[in-house]
């Protein structure tokens, strides 16, 4: 029931995207207040120039808000697809500017910890179901589900607490360390992958348990198929049972896991940043809220909605890919 | 003086009446003790099922409640008046010391309870009940109520939900209310989802099929029959939009996107995460240690008893298996 066909997929994901647009579109708009009540207030002098009508209308009509509102709307649609997502009032350049300064950062960490929290995931899961219902394996479950129950943010608190301040072991903030010469481009990614460590292993972390479950549970499922009984029956050995065939037919399922927690790591990322002083999109935003730079709230927002609904619709596609039997129990 | 009797008359009558609402009153009374005693009882034998840590969450719980009702009589300062110097250490004045405006932080940490308490509840029951409800009206009725129903919830859950709070919360003043709005209009799809597909599968039961084609109306089926069926499921979802729905008030307002005029454990940690220097001083030892112990405890107790719960409530979902 969960895979649909693609087209109705595609569907879904597009009609999301237009009720972001239109969010986004209308909030502004609905806020209290005339933009052209007073246009500018000088700071210093506390001069406070008040439009005359004839200039009023001027304005109005060179931002386009005398034409209808569909049109105002479709006016917006068409510069979103250019790339065109308004100018950032605090930092003076174009939003899509700042924020693609700021992407690759967020990107290295969400990356990072995917790639971590699978491969562990997936070898402690294949470690605790050979190890089922032995104390190791009790133990990493009631470890992990007590992790996961943390939300990332408080998780990122305490462990810069443990091994920032209190242990010293890591930086406190920052994704470099200030004005450093690096002598050779290992030096570099030393140093980034150093920064980068603790909001990597924290966003890990929270994903991990899900990944290790799932692993563990299908493992477990699949061990009792008849195949697996047709592999031992031919004298293969317990390692390359595990290995080649039970692993192997477990991994499908959190392939998509893997896809959909791209959306709660992004999620998780903007607050994990603001944690560890980290300088990706999570940390614009917040400064964007404390300055109230409304045009470069609202250009984070659908970058990030944008990224997580292709993620997504990716994971769907692929799974129909490496599992035919999803398409072919639809068409059925 | 010919009044008199008319008075008598029209005290009698307003005695009567009170007769009869005090009598009505016991008896409704006596239905409700009936029903509190009941549902205590029931209470305490699903209690009794917990394992260990379900009990602990109970417990935990049961302290914060008791924390957020009598933050009052607790605490010796008003959560924001200045009582004392700026960043004292705990001491005799202060239990766990002072903010850097000079606030208590133990009552900051009991009034914030509230806040917390406040926002899981109020989502949790708004959006678990109405879009259990919904799910199951879509689910015994079928038909186009039921795919316009799938189409909105297939929607809503790919909707990415943090981005979107963040944007919300950042144009319309981040009060309670719109917070809570908000929160529910992002996370009553689930339940509503989960309710349909056992509506589905029960309208198929051959009781409810005998009970309509006895002539039983839709709504009498499903308030008689699949509503109380349905309950511990709902009651499930209701735990996890709950501590959802917390997690997303304190990460807005450690984004800085809360209701400034509050106090709530995510504020304070804004504040405290927001204090320049907050990691190469030992402020962060009494300042930002609290809110961050009492919403982790907050939140592994929803979670022991949401678990113990879903356990109970269906068997095959036990995940330590």
């Amino acid at each position: 029931m969960r895979h649909k066909d693609r087209k109705n997929m595609l569907l879904q994901y597009a009609t999301a995207l237009f009720l972001i647009l239109i969010l986004n579109f209308f909030l502004p708009r609905m806020m209290p207040g005339d933009p052209f009540l007073i246009l500018s207030a000088d700071q210093e002098n506390e001069v406070i120039s008040v439009l005359t009508e004839e200039q009023r209308q001027y304005f109005i009509g060179y931002y386009g808000l005398d034409r209808p509102v569909y049109e105002q709307f479709i006016n917006y649609i068409c510069s979103v697809a250019r790339g065109d997502l308004g100018e950032s009032i605090y930092y003076k350049v174009p939003v899509i500017e700042a924020i693609w300064t700021r992407l690759p950062w967020t990107a290295l960490i969400v990356i990072g910890a995917t790639i971590i929290s699978t491969v562990l995931g997936v070898l402690l899961g294949l470690f605790s179901a050979r190890h089922r219902e032995k104390a190791t394996d009790k133990l990493l479950i009631m470890g992990l589900i007590s992790f996961a129950e943390i939300p990332s943010f408080l998780l990122g608190l305490i462990i810069l607490l443990a091994f920032s301040v209190k242990l010293k072991i890591f930086p406190l903030a920052g994704a470099i360390t200030p004005f450093a010469h690096y002598s050779s481009i290992f030096d570099t990614v030393w140093d980034i992958g150093y920064h980068a460590i603790l909001p990597i292993f924290t966003l890990a972390l929270t994903q991990l348990t899900g990944i290790f479950l799932l692993t563990r549970n299908t493992l477990i499922t699949v061990m009792t198929k008849d195949y697996i009984r047709t592999a031992r029956a031919k004298g293969i050995g317990d390692t390359l049972v595990w290995h080649r065939h039970a692993l192997r037919n477990a991994l499908l399922p959190v392939v998509t896991r893997v896809g959909f927690q791209i959306g709660m790591l992004m999620g998780g990322a903007v607050l994990v940043e603001n944690v560890f002083s980290y300088p990706g999109v999570g940390g614009l935003l917040r400064s964007s809220v404390i300055a109230r730079d409304y045009p470069l709230i609202q250009g984070i927002m659908l970058i990030m909605a944008v990224c997580i609904l292709t993620a997504n619709y990716l994971v769907d596609i692929i799974y129909e890919r490496l599992d035919p039997r999803t398409a072919s129990f639809e068409a059925a | 003086m010919s009044c008199e009797p008319v008075l008598r008359k029209r005290d009698a009558a307003i005695w009567a009446s009170i007769k009869a609402s005090i009598n009505l009153a016991a008896k409704e009374a006596a239905k409700y003790a009936y029903f509190i005693a009941d549902s205590t009882k029931k209470a305490e034998d699903l209690i009794g099922r917990f394992t260990d840590a379900g009990k602990m969450g109970v417990a935990g719980l049961i302290i914060i409640i008791l924390m957020a009702v009598f933050a009052p009589f607790i605490t010796f300062y008003g959560p924001s008046a200045i009582s004392g110097d700026s960043l004292e250490p705990p001491g005799r004045d202060h239990i766990l010391g002072t903010d850097e405006l000079g606030m208590d932080i133990w009552s900051q940490i009991c009034y914030g309870a509230r806040m917390s308490l406040v926002i899981g509840l109020a989502v949790a029951l708004i959006a678990g009940l109405g879009g259990g409800i919904l799910g199951l009206m879509a689910g015994y009725l079928g038909g186009n109520w039921d795919k316009a129903l799938l189409r909105t919830i297939d929607i809503i859950m790919a909707l990415p939900n943090f981005p979107l709070l963040i944007v919300i919360a950042a144009f319309l003043n981040p009060s309670i209310i719109n917070v809570i709005l908000v929160l529910v209009f992002l996370s009553w799809a689930k339940p509503a989802r989960v309710v349909r597909s056992q509506a589905l599968s029960m309208k198929k039961q051959n009781y409810i099929i005998s009970a309509r084609l006895q002539g039983a109306s839709p709504a009498y089926i499903i308030k008689r029959h699949i509503l109380p069926e349905a309950l511990p499921v709902i009651f499930v979802s209701i735990l996890n939009i709950s501590s959802h729905a917390i997690v997303a008030e304190s990460g807005l307002a450690f984004l800085g996107l809360g209701d400034p005029t509050s106090k709530s454990w995510g504020m304070m940690l804004h504040y405290a995460t927001s204090f320049k220097s907050i990691y190469f001083t030992p402020y962060w030892q009494w300042w930002l240690m609290p809110p961050l112990i009492a919403l982790v405890a907050l939140l592994l107790c929803l979670a022991f008893i949401g678990r113990d719960m879903e356990r109970l409530v269906d068997p095959r979902l036990k995940s330590g298996r």
